[in-house]
């Protein structure tokens, strides 16, 4: 795209937030009639193979396996669908102020709860009060640190106000542990399948953890009626291989998620269609700068010197997906800066290692939590490889996925999956701001965090781009991570599926799936 | 009488005491270190303050021995606390699990028992013959590929290559038996073998007992001296060893139920092991020890009851 | 005789790996090779290449050394405590045979691979943790037939004599008790190495095995299992590799046993 073009992504994401419906947006951005039309209410049911987790309050969900539960009955104020595009849900509209500190937000007046009752503005000012209450638990106090209160300006209206500048504030509001329940959640119990009241198109009719749960469509949606009649969560472990069986024997119709392993066995098998989605999901090698030997300069730069990331990609990943720029913001998401691309050069890292002492070579431990499959300690073996060029030993130090969450931020030397967000800065905010809950490398700068503050109060992704070039370039220069490429998703389907399609996030939402005949 | 009554009870009194000391060891190897319970409960995105808020509400704060007292008075009074993972209660948990693998279990005993039985008395019946190699020859084969590895090529044959078989046994549509057929066959290929073998080698001692060729000599047929003389005393050591074998088909449950996504008790432990759900661990490893305690004791109780000779010193008639 | 070999081949090639095999284990080179392509420079992957691109042949060799020096130093160490506790048991016996034979029975009411998992969720996965618990597991049941052959033995009128004579007690366990109980124990061992392999196997299936790269056979397995229906060499050689041990250590036991009692 030229300097200066806003391309239809961004045109479209800047309507949205105008409060354009997205079917008008389209039209306007001189786009043909999108997804193909859909048969009328059916009487379906699909069996979607997914994690049946326990959840009692949905703002505390730690898994995003519950939250495509519950995203059934749920709904939230916007919705970022999966081309990164942000739309109107529940909030019909919204208009930050001048400096980004003040949102005022208008919402469909003509929204019923499952249990009859009128959506209003007060059940939203319920769920964002709790959020960051704080004794809250949830994450989204600290995901909503800048949030300072919320005002109702009206039946369907309110207004936050926030502490500093947050340009991501609509896409954060997708997150999953952000969806609207009724005003009267906790006098009913707090626990939401004990009650399982909502807005959107589905009703939950049976829930067993670690087994099965139910959703049946119900009758008095605002929206459009979807056109399963029935869906069907099915928990069959966590092993993808039983889960690529289950579909071969026709005994489920759609995967959560595939991955890499799997994808020839998906291809060979005719009862299985494979679905590929660009996400900006990766996995960061991030060293700690306070933890010896990466208080050292010269030995993190050496490490990210020796390090492949196109091989990474290509044998941990087979090369789907993008390589990595080791600043944890990818070339596909609207305010990415193109930068000068980096060259691997193992004599200079040996130069590096040599200046800095370890002369005849470095030891050094790497903890891996294989916390989304295997590829994450396939790509510490390449790296593992790859360091030993340059005369360094990496130790793999592999633990349960479970066991990695206790340790994700102390270990010096830790690979992290890092899931996808729409906008660059949201990650950028989150992981290396001084100070911040989820900056698991201790990267702390007075002028990146001035930077980042810069990048945040604008609200155009490409006038963002100019400060995220140089947020870049300070990541990269102070090599906090290796950070080698931007993965995929995959996820299988049978044949018969139609509409369905892979979210970044794996934010399914099925109200516009349907089953076509045998 | 009397005799076999002071028996169980000093049975019954080493099954409590091992019980115990079972219950301190699983209990000091799983709950020294606490930090890691709360991250796993609020996720990995919590705050040190949530976690230490967390932490004492559910007294973890408290010294080690009252922690274990605790714990050890609610499992015996049927409290096995609350799984971290599946935020249920551990027993309500556990029950229908152990139901589903001990279906499995008995499902793979049905056949196993049978067809060892059968081989192991056809191959000691005829030491040496051709049928005899043959059969000793298939029977260490079959026992020493492993669990898994049958698994893999079952179902590679069955599931994908042929489609004659469901590749999960997950019994999603409810109770199927075509789902049971691949792992009661892993089951079944992994003990046949040993059982056979240990049929054979006693059976094969009896045929050479004094009395068995006594009965040889005197013209009784094959099949009558198999049946009246060498039977019953051939299968005392069978009977025992398929007791004692129970604790390895428990070991080979478990890698079964994960390969093929049973819901049981095997699956259950696994996923706990990977979530590190600390209470259902040790609830875990109780039950099974509890199983494995209560089928030795069944066992030696046969081999009492079977064997004449310990028959006379227990004061039973034979 | 055929166990002999099978046995004996592979603690050869457990012994000389890394002259055996024709690529490094840890290298990756062309992803997903069917078995006879041609790698790079030349050479043949006779086996194929795994996902990483590494040469499996080359990786069934190396995964021999883990698999028989864990299975062998693991039993090794199973025996030590289980011999040295079975004679003391069954020669001085008393509150020593009682305290040592609870302690065996508490152990032997796992079943084995529960007793592993515990273990490793305890302490992690590594080496040394693989060799404990499979010490754990096997000590107690030697234990037991030590302490059997102990009894017996030590009711013996040669034994009485010692005693009389004023042999110490360790001479005499070593030299009159310990010959008895060699040739029952010879044949456990084999089996038990063997019992140890599949084992260690199946951890490395379930995941809770040694830490990558190591080339362990249940964990190329593991790996490999996904994309087996396409590339079938993945799983099939280590299979056959971890069978033909155990089958050898089998046959060997077997045969030693056949020798034994004919002797």
């Amino acid at each position: 795209m030229r300097r200066g073009e806003m391309g239809r992504r961004d045109f479209m994401r800047t309507m949205g937030w105008l409060g354009v419906s997205g079917a008008s947006a389209a039209a306007a951005a001189g786009l043909a009639a999108c997804a193909p039309a859909r048969p009328k209410a059916s009487r379906d049911t699909l069996r979607f193979v997914c994690a049946v987790q326990q959840m009692t309050d949905p703002a505390l969900t730690t898994w995003i396996e519950a939250s495509n539960l519950f995203r059934n009955s749920l709904e939230f104020l916007t919705e970022v669908d999966a081309d990164n595009i942000t739309r109107p849900f529940l909030a019909q509209s919204w208009r930050p102020s001048e400096d980004l500190k003040t949102w005022d937000f208008i919402l469909r007046p003509d929204v019923r709860w499952s249990n009859g009752d009128p959506f209003t503005a007060e059940d939203v000012a319920f769920n964002i009060r709790r959020w960051i209450a704080p004794g809250s638990k949830s994450v989204n106090r600290t995901a909503f640190a800048a949030l300072r209160d919320l005002e109702v300006t009206g039946p369907h209206a309110f207004r936050l106000h926030l502490d500093r500048a947050v340009c991501s504030l609509p896409e954060q509001l997708y997150a999953f542990t952000c969806p609207i329940l009724h005003r009267d959640f906790e006098t009913r119990g707090g626990d939401w399948p004990k009650n399982p009241v909502g807005t959107g198109p589905y009703r939950m009719t049976d829930f067993e953890v670690g087994r099965q749960a139910s959703f049946q469509r119900r009758a008095d949606y605002w929206g459009p009626a979807p056109a399963l009649a029935r869906i069907d969560y099915v928990d069959l472990g966590t092993d993808i291989s039983t889960h690529v069986a289950a579909l071969a024997a026709g005994q489920v119709d759609v995967l959560y998620r595939v991955s890499v392993a799997e994808l020839d066995l998906v291809n060979r098998l005719p009862q299985a269609r494979l679905i590929r989605q660009q996400a900006a999901q990766t996995v960061v090698m991030r060293m700690q700068h306070d933890a010896r030997p990466f208080d050292d300069l010269r030995v993190r730069r050496a490490v990210q010197l020796a390090a492949d990331n196109a091989q990474m990609l290509k044998l941990a990943y087979r090369g789907f997906g993008a390589v990595g720029e080791n600043h944890h913001v990818a070339p596909f998401q609207p305010d990415y800066a193109p930068l000068p691309a980096q060259k691997r050069d193992v004599a200079q890292a040996r130069h590096l290692l040599t200046e800095a002492g370890h002369a005849d070579g470095l030891d050094l431990a790497l903890t891996i939590g294989n916390t989304q499959g295997r590829f994450e300690q396939d790509t510490a073996q390449v790296l593992q490889q790859n360091l030993a060029e340059a005369g360094i030993r990496l130790h793999l130090k592999v633990l349960p996925a479970s066991e990695y969450w206790s340790v994700w931020d102390k270990t010096p030397f830790g690979l992290t999956y890092w899931s996808h967000r729409p906008l660059g800065v949201m990650a950028l905010d989150l992981a290396y701001r001084s100070g911040s809950a989820w900056n698991e490398s201790h990267f702390s700068d007075p002028g990146f965090d001035r930077a980042l503050d810069n990048a945040m109060a604008r609200l155009d992704p490409k006038d963002r781009a100019r400060d995220m070039a140089g947020l870049e370039k300070t990541l990269q220069d102070q090599a906090v991570m290796v950070q080698p490429y931007w993965a995929e998703k995959f996820t299988a389907v049978s044949p018969r599926v139609r509409g369905y399609r892979a979210h970044p996030s794996d934010y399914f939402r099925m109200d516009k799936v349907w089953l076509a005949d045998a | 009488m009397r005799d076999l009554a002071i028996f169980l009870g000093r049975r019954l009194g080493g099954l409590a005491l091992t019980m115990l000391a079972v219950s301190f060891l699983v209990f000091l190897t799983l709950e020294f270190n606490v930090e890691g319970v709360a991250v796993k409960v609020l996720g990995q995105f919590s705050t040190p303050d949530q976690r230490h808020a967390w932490l004492a509400e559910n007294g973890y704060l408290d010294p080690f021995l009252l922690r274990y007292l605790r714990w050890l008075a609610g499992f015996v009074t049927g409290h096995w606390g609350t799984s971290t993972y599946y935020h249920e209660d551990i027993a309500r948990l556990i029950a229908p699990r152990l139901g589903a693998s001990a279906i499995l279990a008995g499902a793979a005993l049905l056949v196993m028992v049978p067809l060892s039985l059968i081989l192991g008395v056809a191959a000691g019946a005829r030491e040496g013959s051709l049928l005899d190699r043959s059969i000793s020859l298939i029977a260490i084969v079959t026992t020493s590929i492993p669990e898994f590895a049958s698994a893999v090529f079952l179902s590679a044959v069955f599931v994908i290559g042929l489609g004659w078989l469901p590749g999960v046994s997950t019994m999603a549509g409810g109770f199927n038996l075509r789902e049971l057929v691949l792992p009661v066959s892993v089951l079944v290929l992994a003990s046949t073998g040993y059982i056979a073998r240990m049929t054979r080698s006693s059976m094969a001692e009896v045929m050479n007992q004094p009395y068995v060729r006594t009965a040889r000599l005197k013209g009784a047929s094959p099949a009558r001296i198999i049946l009246r003389h060498a039977l019953r005393n051939a299968l005392i050591t069978p009977v025992t060893v398929i007791m004692l074998q129970i604790p390895w088909i428990l070991s080979g449950v478990i890698v079964v139920e994960v390969f093929f996504a049973y819901r049981g008790f095997g699956t259950l432990l696994y996923q706990a092991s990977l979530n590190a759900d600390v209470y259902l661990v040790e609830s875990c490893a109780m039950v099974s020890v509890l199983v494995v305690v209560v089928t030795q004791m069944l066992a030696d109780l046969i081999y009492v009851r079977l064997d004449p000779r310990l028959a006379a010193a227990t004061g039973r008639k034979p | 005789m055929t166990g002999l070999v099978l046995v004996g081949g592979w603690l050869v090639v457990a012994l000389l790996a890394p002259l055996l095999a024709p690529f490094d284990p840890l290298v990756s080179l062309t992803p997903l090779a069917a078995p006879g392509a041609h790698a790079p420079d030349g050479r043949i992957f006779w086996l194929g290449t795994d996902l990483l691109g590494r040469d499996i042949l080359s990786r069934v060799i190396y995964g021999a050394r883990p698999v028989v020096g864990l299975s062998l130093l693991a039993t090794g160490t199973a025996y030590l405590v289980g011999v040295a506790s079975g004679l003391a048991a069954g020669y001085f016996r008393g509150w020593v045979d009682t305290v040592l034979s609870f302690a065996a029975g508490v152990v032997l009411s796992f079943p084995v691979l529960v007793l592993y998992i515990v273990v490793i969720v305890a302490l992690g996965a590594s080496y040394a943790n693989v060799v404990l618990a499979v010490t754990f597991g096997s000590a107690p049941a030697i234990f037991r037939i030590v302490r059997a052959i102990a009894l017996d033995v030590a009711g013996r009128d040669y034994v009485a004599a010692s005693v009389a004579q004023g042999e110490p007690a360790h001479r005499i366990l070593v030299q009159d008790i310990l010959p008895n109980a060699a040739p029952p124990l010879l044949v456990d061992f084999c089996l038990r190495i063997g019992y140890s392999a599949i084992t260690i196997g199946a951890l490395g299936f379930l995941g809770l095995g040694l830490p990558p790269p190591t080339p362990d056979w249940g964990g190329m397995v593991s790996e490999g299992r996904a994309m087996a229906l396409a590339f079938p060499h993945l799983v099939i050689f280590p299979c056959l590799a971890i069978s033909s041990l155990v089958v050898g250590l089998s046959l060997l036991a077997d045969g030693l046993n056949e020798g034994g009692r004919h002797a």
